[in-house]
């Protein structure tokens, strides 16, 4: 029998190149690429919303969002992605199915999509302006504060987007997350919107 | 077209797909093949308001039911179809 070898790679592994994209000179996005990351769906079983909503808050401290939001907790963001469903999005994938299932167990169902979405987070004072032209939502921060988020889609490609805090030099993050195999084409067409601000490419394991 | 989806808000249309009437329910199992029938092919072309089926595919997932008007696209109600999103639906 043969013998395999599985590498573990990023969905961008071929697309990502670190270092300066578009127009010279201060880059006004700043696009990262979030690798090992952790995610498990939780979905409510039929007429269990309120119980998965309590399983939910004795598992992470706080409530899990029930409308367009993206909550913090100690070693997590929970997201919103759809009705009594959510994320549980995790740095090194602290969170795993094996340690929420006896939490959740009867109340919602579990799946892994740790390796199903790639994450990309958008920052810089012209991450506004670039995500305005693949998204028809109004991403003003009066509307799309920090902790909204939204399933959506962008270049007809379905996406979770949530507005992470501000970066320390006060500038807008946006994460986003999008299915591994329509990760490529998406960061194409996310280059081709930032080309004109110039933007700073890279990848990091710590959530944005 | 927007619809403003009930656990979204409002989107565009592209982020929606259209299934069709809302109104045919499934008849018993021994309703007869009439009406069988009338359920699976037979459809209203309604001008006029219509109550439809449509899919926040781009966005929640979600079914929804919308009430518009086929004449002039004006929406008066949008509600989630049975079973999506249990908290909502009431019935």
């Amino acid at each position: 029998m043969a013998d395999f070898s599985w590498d573990i790679r990023s969905p961008l592994d071929r697309a990502l190149t670190s270092g300066p994209y578009g127009a010279q000179g201060e880059a006004g996005v700043s696009l990262t690429e979030i690798r090992n990351f952790g995610l498990v769906q939780v979905m409510a079983r039929r007429g269990k919303a309120g119980e998965m909503a309590k399983a939910a808050k004795a598992q992470f401290g706080v409530a899990a969002p029930e409308t367009p939001k993206a909550v913090d907790t100690a070693d997590a963001t929970l997201i919103w992605s759809g009705p009594d469903q959510f994320l549980v999005l995790s740095k090194g994938g602290k969170h795993t199915m094996e340690s929420l299932a006896p939490g959740f167990a009867g109340s919602a169902s579990l799946s892994d999509q740790s390796h199903a979405r790639a994450l990309i987070s958008v920052s810089g004072g012209k991450a506004c302006a670039m995500l305005a032209k693949l998204s028809s939502i109004d991403l003003h921060p009066d509307v799309f504060a920090v902790g909204a988020a939204a399933a959506t889609s962008m270049d007809h490609t379905s996406v979770t987007l949530w507005r992470g805090k501000d970066r320390a030099d006060r500038q807008s993050v946006f994460n986003l997350l999008v299915f591994a195999t329509f990760a490529e084409s998406l960061w194409h067409t996310i280059l081709d919107s930032a080309a004109e601000y110039g933007a700073t490419i890279g990848h990091s394991e710590e959530l944005a | 077209m927007r619809i403003v989806c009930p656990f979204c808000g409002e989107r565009e249309l592209g982020e929606f797909t259209y299934l069709g009437d809302a109104k045919p329910q499934r008849p018993a199992a021994d309703a007869g093949e009439e009406a069988v029938y009338d359920y699976v092919y037979l459809r209203d072309n309604v001008a006029g308001v219509m109550s439809e089926h449509w899919y926040h595919g781009g966005g929640c997932r979600a079914w929804l039911k919308v009430t518009r008007n086929t004449l002039t696209h004006e929406i008066s109600a949008v509600e989630p179809a049975a079973g999506a999103g249990a908290a909502k639906v009431g019935a």
